[in-house]
């Protein structure tokens, strides 16, 4: 399979470049290990913790991802431990860095499966990353593996289960709003890589089955700082709307650019919410993008959940382009799928896992759809506003995945 | 000229006035000193650190800017009389040693920060009408202040007594040292310097981007490349290379793909490092 990249190179250059120090510094929430065992597919009864392996970037190019995805795991843990646990048992949490360096994550991986035993894995960053630790774990580790960023679609491993957007989830609904605008000359841009292009692809699909037109789509090197000429060919498109996937840093500039120089068209795109709109000054003003949590939704589970992460981690980051609700989604589903089962045994629990669904999540609720390994998600379609925060439009409901794993 | 003509000029000579900006360090250090200095990128990110310190305490991003050069010449000297100075005779070991410096200066900034980027406004927001194009105006200042930065380089090594002291060092330590220069003091004096400049650079391309860990690094590819097509041993060649490199990198995407564009200037500046190893201008051979 091609390696892929989700919209997590988002982050790349946000943070530290360069080759990270693989700390593998393992965090124990619960209590500790006893003689410290496998307790794996023996079933319930037993009050001996459940190990769950969380794996991201606490260092290195997407060290603000991981920072924000070990507070979100360390948060999910605790309450459920604080609610009786998963099968009466607690759950110990071990956290490992993949410094943001997939042969890193192959690293820490193998020890997550082979020295500490854990019954299950949340956790990818990059699909680089991803593509590098799911034989490891879900194949020979034969370890359930839970995925939870944001990407192009397509991951359809065996034990690997996805609990984050895929494109058509934010494409759709944003197209079909700027339809609705009236638009109907589309311009699209992106970084060069198999997310951007991916999401584009969707785009024009559903932009051409609602009889607008694509008058031109351009792409940049992933490795972009600045993007004049994509500023310069959206201005002079004319075109009703633009849809762009330019990743940080590039996507400062551009937005800036756009809006400066006068482009007077709808500004829609994938990768803006309020941890990312903050950057683009008060030109943030009027883009448009869903996603499937906006600090403003109004759920009162989301706002109360929310709430009490803010009390407990006051300075981690939380958004959903930190994939912070994806990583409560993805360990509250297991819990159901486990239950559901009766055991931790992998077969028991693969099978719970293609029908799971659970309600009180963050963002609203959320199922797999039997047969795709994917997920519905309730998604929002937001306009972001000049100070960084996003108004929202419309609670779109359940959104489907479409097309992923042969779904019948 | 159309407003579309003119647009296209103005991102070339500001893309171009940037990568001079981001290279005038580098061409002080790299080129003239020949350190291989990879923690130059870091030096530009101290800047840039500046410039949002400055405006988040004291709400001045302007404040930051004029700070920067001094904040991170300061930074600069400790850093030559501590680490640089022990690797002059070593390359590898300065390559090494400023890696290290600059991956410890990105991960202490990433440890600092709680989300994916801290923006810092512009201290002259808005647009400038040229010729019915609306073009940046943080971006007009960037050029002028570069064009201002290089003359003032140049005639400081040139016309200036501690210039030439400085030239004397670099081209000769035994001989200036035995005509009574401290050549000590010339080698932390021109690190401090070269470190002011990419201060500076941080500090006034920050506002166009944000802060981020690796704003500098980055960079440090088309840095690099600049200072190895225009040549080692003087200032103005790496600046050449810089103009030569940013120049078709801004131009070519106008008519053909931004990604063909860049493989195009890389695979073009490898052909001519390897046709003319000494680069742009060589005093050496």
């Amino acid at each position: 399979m091609a390696s892929n990249m989700t919209r997590r190179e988002a982050l790349q250059r946000f943070a530290v470049g360069g080759a990270g120090l693989a700390l593998g510094g393992t965090l124990l929430t619960a209590c500790g290990s006893s003689d410290g065992s496998s307790s794996g597919g023996r079933g319930g009864g037993s009050d001996e913790p459940i190990r769950v392996g969380a794996i991201t970037d606490l260092t290195g190019a997407y060290g603000i991802v991981g920072k924000a995805n070990k507070a979100i795991a360390e948060f999910t843990v605790d309450e459920i431990n604080a609610n009786g646990g998963v099968l009466g048992r607690p759950i110990e949490l071990i956290v490992v860095d993949g410094a943001s360096d997939p042969a890193t994550w192959g690293k820490v991986a193998r020890q997550l499966v082979t020295r500490d035993k854990v019954e299950m894995v949340i956790g990818d960053v990059s699909s680089a990353e991803r593509e590098a630790v799911k034989s490891i774990i879900a194949g020979r580790g034969r370890t359930l593996y839970i995925c939870p960023a944001s990407y192009e679609g397509g991951e359809c491993y065996e034990n690997t289960w996805t609990v984050g957007a895929v494109p058509n989830q934010q494409v759709n609904p944003t197209v079909d709003y700027l339809l609705e605008q009236g638009a109907r000359s589309f311009y699209l841009c992106g970084n060069d890589y198999s997310y951007p292009r991916n999401v584009l692809k969707a785009a024009r699909a559903r932009i051409e089955e609602g009889g607008g037109e694509v008058v031109g789509e351009d792409y940049i090197p992933v490795s972009a700082t600045d993007a004049p000429e994509l500023v310069r060919k959206t201005i002079s498109s004319n075109a009703d709307a633009v849809f762009e996937v330019i990743v940080l840093p590039a996507s400062v500039p551009y937005i800036k650019g756009v809006v400066d120089g006068g482009y007077e068209g709808l500004i829609a795109g994938t990768l803006f919410d309020e941890t990312i709109n903050p950057l683009f000054g008060r030109q943030a003003q009027g883009l448009i993008g869903a996603q499937d949590y906006f600090a403003t939704i109004d759920d009162p589970f989301t706002k109360q959940e929310v709430a009490a992460f803010r009390k407990k981690y006051p300075k981690a980051p939380f958004g959903s382009a930190l994939n912070s609700p994806a990583w409560y989604r993805g360990l509250y589903l297991w819990k159901v799928a486990v239950e559901n089962a009766g055991s931790t045994d992998l077969d028991a629990v693969n099978e719970a896992m293609n029908s799971a669904s659970y309600d009180r999540l963050i963002g609203g609720p959320s199922r797999f759809v039997p047969g795709t390994k994917h997920v519905e998600l309730t998604m929002y379609l937001g306009e972001m506003q000049a100070d960084g925060s996003v108004k929202v439009l419309k609670d779109l409901g359940p959104q489907e995945p479409e097309g992923q794993c042969n779904a019948s | 000229m159309s407003p579309e003509t003119i647009r296209t000029i103005f991102d070339v000579a500001s893309l171009t006035s940037i990568l001079v900006l981001l290279v005038l360090g580098m061409a002080v250090i790299v080129g003239m000193m020949q350190v291989f200095n990879l923690c130059q990128g870091e030096l530009v990110l101290l800047g840039a650190v500046v410039a949002y310190v400055a405006h988040e305490w004291l709400g001045s991003v302007l404040l930051g800017i004029l700070v920067a050069p001094f904040a991170v010449a300061a930074f600069g000297a400790v850093l030559e009389r501590t680490v640089i100075r022990r690797f002059y005779a070593n390359a590898a070991g300065a390559l090494l040693a400023t890696f290290a410096v600059g991956f410890l200066i990105r991960a202490i900034v990433l440890a600092r920060m709680s989300s994916q980027g801290e923006p810092v406004p512009a201290p002259i927001d808005g647009t400038v009408g040229i010729g019915g194009a609306d073009v940046s105006a943080w971006r007009l200042v960037i050029i002028v202040v570069v064009v201002l930065a290089v003359a003032a380089t140049y005639l400081s090594l040139t016309r200036t007594a501690i210039g030439l002291r400085v030239r004397a060092t670099l081209d000769d330590v035994e001989l200036a040292a035995a005509s009574g220069i401290s050549t000590r003091r010339m080698f932390t004096g021109t690190y401090a310097f070269g470190a002011a400049l990419a201060g500076l650079a941080g500090a006034m391309i920050v506002p166009l981007q944000a802060l981020y860990p690796s704003l500098g690094f980055d960079n440090l590819v088309p840095m690099f490349l600049s200072v190895m097509v225009g040549g080692l041993g003087t200032l103005h060649g790496p600046l050449l290379g810089a103009v030569a490199l940013g120049v078709p990198t801004a131009l070519l995407p106008t008519w053909i793909d931004s990604v063909l564009s860049q493989v195009l200037v890389i695979f073009a500046a490898i052909v001519f490092m390897r046709l003319r190893p000494g680069g742009l201008v060589n005093r050496d051979i």
